[in-house]
């Protein structure tokens, strides 16, 4: 197990060079010029001159990327152009909040998700499983800013039940995890409900049925479990695009997270910003397929048999 | 008391303070020798008096003794020394060197051949005499400035993140894009503000910002453009303030097309400004005469280009373009403003200018614009300092178009700005901002479009807010919140 983890991680490790080629190569080819934001409106050409040189900008491109590349080795992810600030610190100090937010939009997902498909499953073609893959269409098709705006009106302003917006305990925290966790519910909704019918379907259901368990027993022992892995799949993958930031709903409730930063740095081309930015989405991505690869073996016992075989 | 920011600042360094917004921030901290009162008149601060000798090149500040930086420590005279020392300093790369480029020797300080800038001299401990090269008007406005700010010497290191100032307001916490937390500094030398605390939340998104003032967790709301019919309908205290600023339509006068006089003032002609600004800025702005606000004019400057598309028409035949004139204009996609320049652009249309709009993030736009790469473009100028000047120099100055801008040289306009800079502020210097003023009318390097006006709701709690149309005056001293209903 711990050798497979380790070859998993390895094999992250040229993906996360392509990141930084890639970001790095980007960020030279897009036009615009980092001095501009620093500068204002009334400035001196060698006040920029200066700047430049100060900033390595005039250095040739490969010499740029290789000090890049090697400070990251060491753990320098630089400082920011704006503020001077170092990268990490800014990120460090922007992961808990995307963390929080993560964690929550998640926890949503799965309740709301999972229950749903579940309870379509039950009868398909009720009335109930109708209503409820209605709300899944739409909370799939329905734009995240859309989402947003309308739970800041209808929750925030006209009801009055949370504050609007807003960043501090956990009455700010329902409304954008809600935001950024209704799209995964509903397409887990659809998932669970269209993988537990198939799973139904099976002989072994019949099985546990023809023993005379109980229907919920069926559904939750014997059917449910079988449903894991797609599950799994999409979890995972949606939880790691949460970890590395979600620029819609931080914008609208003014969240400071790493979307946030992210876009900001972008917009003033603060490039050892972008660059740590994508780099830590990068990480965040590679870890969370790792996790769910492991997490296979633990919901799926033939997974774990096939690896100890070999 | 809580207000809103649709972005965050930069930091706490005066030396960075290019933008409004830290500006804005700067002056809540911090302290300056001088200061502008709400009125736009230049009041005293750390200096409680000076003058100036009748040469215009010395100044003499007489300084308070009674100022203390939020640590405790006293503000003292070299302080004030050393902080425009750091500003000039190529270790600080400030690009706000410009403020104090003037003062005596401060060109060998930068460039390393002295260690000291020989026009600030200390003559006691409560006096300082700055000494410039040449007579210059604006110098003194300069010091109030964000850049030229006083900061306390051993506050220097963590400047990005934590102010080293004096000023009213004291930084509690600071959640980066989350928000900015003060309390008020009861130690103030003046008298301190009303209310105990100001909180700053960054609000990106113009919805939320509504929606936090109509719950009332905002307690004043700088209404954005697109929603000021919207609120008409509510019943809030509402303040209208006319800012410093111009908003123009740049046009390249240093290649064809638009090196033609005649096609610069048919671009103006062409337009219908008074329905745009009906319509579509919904009344929040002032047709603008010419670049420099009236509030900055002893004299009322005439209308120049009123709407007349046949004059246009007439002028673009004059000139030889007939019907078949194409060009671009460039816009920075962040402005807001598309809906005016599709006005615009059908406008021109009408009369056979042919526009096509480019729009690019404010990094490229303003690239752009340096390099000289836009025929045409669309963009504001805010006051630094409530001085005619300030919308002459840096705007239609030779060296400064030509470098920055839209590449506009006229010597005659650049000897009288010169004039301006070197004179005191009297009825002479009046005159000749309202000469230059109008000779740029002439000459339109520029589409005059408008002066916007800032819309400010408060809720009824709020008493005392008095927004000045100059960026640094809003300290929200004297707003005090009664109970919430």
């Amino acid at each position: 197990m711990i050798q497979y983890f380790l070859n998993r991680l390895l094999q992250a490790i040229p993906v996360l060079l392509g990141v930084i080629i890639i970001t790095f190569v980007l960020m030279y080819i897009i036009p615009g010029d980092p001095v501009v934001s620093m500068v204002g409106e009334r400035y001196s050409e060698e006040t920029v001159q200066r700047l430049r040189q100060e900033l390595h900008l005039d250095d040739p491109l490969p010499l740029q990327f290789l000090r890049y590349v090697g400070n990251v080795l060491q753990g320098n992810f630089g400082n920011s152009f704006i503020t001077g600030e170092p990268v990490a610190a800014l990120i460090i100090e922007k992961f808990p909040n995307t963390m929080m937010l993560a964690i929550t939009a998640m926890f949503f997902a799965i309740l709301i998700g999972l229950t749903a498909g579940i309870m379509s499953s039950v009868r398909p073609g009720s009335f109930m499983d109708r209503g409820i893959m209605v709300l899944a269409l739409a909370g799939i098709s329905a734009p995240v800013f859309w989402v947003g705006l309308i739970l800041v009106l209808v929750v925030g302003v006209m009801l009055q039940w949370l504050p609007p917006t807003g960043f501090g305990g956990i009455e700010y925290l329902i409304l954008p995890a809600l935001t950024l966790g209704l799209r995964s519910a509903a397409y887990l909704a659809r998932l669970t409900r269209a993988t537990m019918l198939d799973v139904l379907s099976h002989d072994y259901i019949r099985t546990a049925r023809s023993k005379g368990l109980p229907e919920w027993k069926v559904f939750i022992k014997h059917a449910f479990p079988n449903t894991l892995i797609p599950v799994i799949t999409i979890i995972g993958t949606d939880f790691g695009s949460y970890l590395s930031g979600a620029v819609l709903t931080e914008s609208i409730f003014g969240w400071p997270g790493i979307g946030r930063l992210a876009l900001e740095a972008i917009m003033k081309r603060d490039f050892p910003v972008i660059q740590g930015t994508v780099l830590f989405m990068a990480i965040m991505f590679v870890l969370m397929n790792v996790l769910v690869d492991l997490l296979y073996g633990v919901v799926d016992p033939r997974i774990r048999l096939e690896r100890s075989g070999k | 008391m809580t207000i809103a920011y649709s972005a965050d600042i930069r930091g706490f360094d005066p030396a960075f303070a290019t933008d409004l917004r830290t500006g804005k921030i700067i002056s809540l901290v911090y302290d300056n020798l001088v200061r502008f009162d709400a009125d736009m008149n230049l009041a005293p601060a750390i200096a409680h008096s000076w003058s100036v000798n009748n040469t215009g090149r010395i100044y003499t500040f007489n300084i308070r003794n009674n100022v203390r930086f939020h640590d405790g420590t006293s503000l003292t005279i070299n302080d004030i020394t050393k902080s425009f020392h750091r500003i000039l300093d190529p270790q600080t790369s400030s690009p706000q060197t410009w403020l104090l480029e003037r003062i005596t020797g401060a060109k060998d300080f930068m460039t390393g051949k002295a260690d000291h800038v020989r026009g600030l001299q200390i003559t006691n401990d409560s006096s300082l005499v700055v000494e410039l090269d040449e007579a210059f008007a604006p110098f003194i406005q300069y010091l109030a400035m964000p850049a030229a700010a006083i900061i306390n010497s051993n506050g220097i290191e963590s400047l990005s993140t934590v102010p080293a100032g004096s000023g009213p307001w004291r930084l509690e916490t600071w959640a980066r894009d989350g928000e900015l937390l003060f309390s008020r500094n009861k130690d103030y030398w003046d008298t301190p503000p009303i209310t105990d605390n100001l909180r700053i939340r960054i609000l990106s998104e113009v919805m939320t910002q509504s929606a936090e003032f109509e719950t009332g967790s905002l307690d004043i709301l700088e209404v954005p453009q697109g929603e000021i019919e919207y609120w008409r309908q509510y019943n809030y205290d509402q303040i209208e303030v006319e800012e410093l600023n111009i908003w123009y339509i740049g046009m390249n006068c240093s290649r064809p097309p638009f090196d033609d006089l005649r096609l610069r003032q048919a671009m103006n002609y062409s337009i219908d400004r008074e329905k745009i600004i009906h319509i579509l800025l919904n009344g929040s702005a002032a047709l603008a005469n010419g670049p420099v606000p009236p509030q900055l004019l002893s004299e009322v400057t005439e209308l120049r280009y009123e709407y007349n598309p046949s004059r246009a028409i007439q002028l673009l035949q004059e000139a030889g373009f007939g019907n078949s004139l194409q060009t671009e204009i460039y816009v920075a996609g962040g402005s807001g403003m598309f809906h005016v320049l599709e006005a615009l652009q059908s406008d021109w249309a009408a009369v056979g200018i042919t526009v096509e709009i480019k729009r690019s993030d404010w990094n490229v736009f303003k690239t752009a614009v340096r390099e000289g790469k836009p025929d045409l473009y669309y963009l504001d100028w805010f006051a630094d300092y409530p001085d005619g000047e300030n919308f002459l120099y840096p705007l239609f100055y030779s060296t400064e178009s030509m470098k920055n801008r839209n590449r506009f040289s006229d010597p005659d306009i650049d000897a009288i700005i010169i004039k301006i800079q070197r004179l005191p502020n009297n009825a002479e210097r009046q005159r000749l901002i309202a000469d230059a003023n109008k000779l740029i009318v002439d000459a339109a390097p520029w589409v005059f479009l408008w002066h916007s006006k800032t819309i400010y709701l408060t809720q009824q709690w709020i008493k005392g807010f008095q927004p000045s149309p100059i960026f640094n005056a809003n300290r929200y001293m004297n707003i005090s919140k009664m109970a919430q209903e």
